[in-house]
């Protein structure tokens, strides 16, 4: 009974991964815990996958 | 003027674009409206003909008749995380603000009633089609046999989601696949499915739309490639996203699809033929753009920025002080 669709499902993959950033909400940004930008970072973002077409699927279908 | 940003804290797509407003001086205002009744607070007052609504969030206050835009990217559901959250909290919460802010002059990237409707796959597919962009062969059904005789004119399918989700009971990802000439279509009575012509794509485009500009990315498939690996982001691939041109027609068709969508901000997903053609597939009107950024340069999270920068609507003063915005 299960919608054809779901045939082709495949496990969610990997647990999210703990981001090595906080949100500082006096600068409205995520820092890094020697007080950088995160979002500056970009090796870092592309490293962690949290801004890619799949980050942010669990919640929000935009991807 | 200040630029309100809906979205929840670990958004760092978000934050590319408040490095860019920090930059230029801009007042910015962000918040989840996850955190209302906790950190959150809203306050409106309906007057003798005028509103005051006002916004604290991190110890920040904003005039809703300040705001020049309003950037609607992650936003949390409403009172999520409240004392003693519930689904009448949660409606409570999200027709106060929600509500409100829909009185604000503010622009909107992109506005909630342009938003739900642009998330509805079979809309986009026909307003693509409407706006000239070449929409490859698609069939919803519930109808088994329907599915058959679909396979039979386009023996080479794939099947993806409807909706665009996820199946979270268990967790479960259902990327883009391609359909075995063998498929028994039996189950597609259990659910709408979605049948579509696969294109033999030799790249993946995403084009970024920021209001009228366009900044597109394109990412070769590799020589050798997997067929069956349809869904660029599943595979894994030695190929960057590289900066793009866009053709013409596919450029007046987005602009066209923009316009009827009335969206400001939509990531459009395009497979490139043979021919070059570019073959509509989908636009998410809040698509991810940071990674497209993050590898080829192209200065999306700017191109927001000043977006969401620009002047709000001319205001014209009132005998009680309070503006009124000026059609």
């Amino acid at each position: 009974m299960q919608p054809f669709a779901l045939d082709y499902a495949r496990p969610a993959g990997e647990t999210e991964i703990a981001a090595p950033y906080v949100y500082d909400a006096g600068l409205q940004l995520n820092v890094l815990l020697d007080g950088r930008v995160a979002a500056r970072d970009h090796a870092l973002l592309r490293e962690l996958g949290t801004t890619t077409s799949t980050a942010g699927s669990k919640t929000h279908f935009d991807d | 003027m200040t630029v309100l940003i809906l979205t929840c804290a670990e958004d760092v797509t978000a934050d590319m674009v408040v490095v860019r407003l920090h930059e230029s001086g801009v007042p910015v205002v962000r918040l989840d409206p996850a955190d209302l009744t906790d950190s959150v607070a809203l306050s409106g007052e309906f007057g003798h003909s005028s509103f005051h609504g006002r916004l604290w969030a991190g110890g920040r206050l904003v005039s809703l008749g300040g705001l020049r835009s309003v950037w609607v990217r992650r936003p949390g559901v409403p009172a999520a995380r409240a004392a003693q959250p519930s689904a009448w909290l949660t409606e409570e919460s999200g027709q106060a603000l929600y509500g409100m802010l829909r009185g604000s002059p503010a622009r909107w990237m992109n506005h909630p009633d342009a938003a739900r409707r642009a998330r509805y796959k079979p809309w986009q597919l026909r307003l693509a089609q409407d706006c000239g962009l070449p929409v490859p062969a698609t069939l919803i059904t519930t109808v088994p046999g329907a599915a058959r005789e679909f396979a039979r004119r386009h023996p080479d399918l794939v099947v993806k989601p409807v909706s665009g989700t996820h199946p979270q009971d268990p967790p479960r990802a259902v990327p883009t696949s391609r359909v075995p000439p063998e498929a028994d279509f039996s189950a597609v009575a259990y659910g709408p499915t979605l049948l579509q012509r696969r294109v033999a794509k030799r790249a993946d485009i995403r084009l970024t739309a920021v209001g009228g500009r366009l900044l597109a990315a394109r990412k070769a498939t590799p020589a050798g490639a997997d067929p069956d690996q349809v869904d660029v982001r599943f595979a894994e691939s030695p190929e960057p996203w590289r900066p793009a041109g866009v053709p013409a027609r596919a450029a007046a068709g987005v602009r066209a699809y923009l316009r009827g969508a009335g969206l400001a901000y939509g990531a459009f997903d395009f497979a490139e033929d043979g021919d070059g053609t570019w073959w509509f597939l989908e636009c998410n009107q809040s698509g991810q753009f940071g990674f497209v950024e993050v590898d080829t340069g192209l200065p999306i999270a700017r191109t927001i920025a000043e977006w969401l920068a620009r002047p709000g609507p001319e205001r014209a003063e009132r005998p009680d002080g309070t503006g009124a915005a000026v059609p």
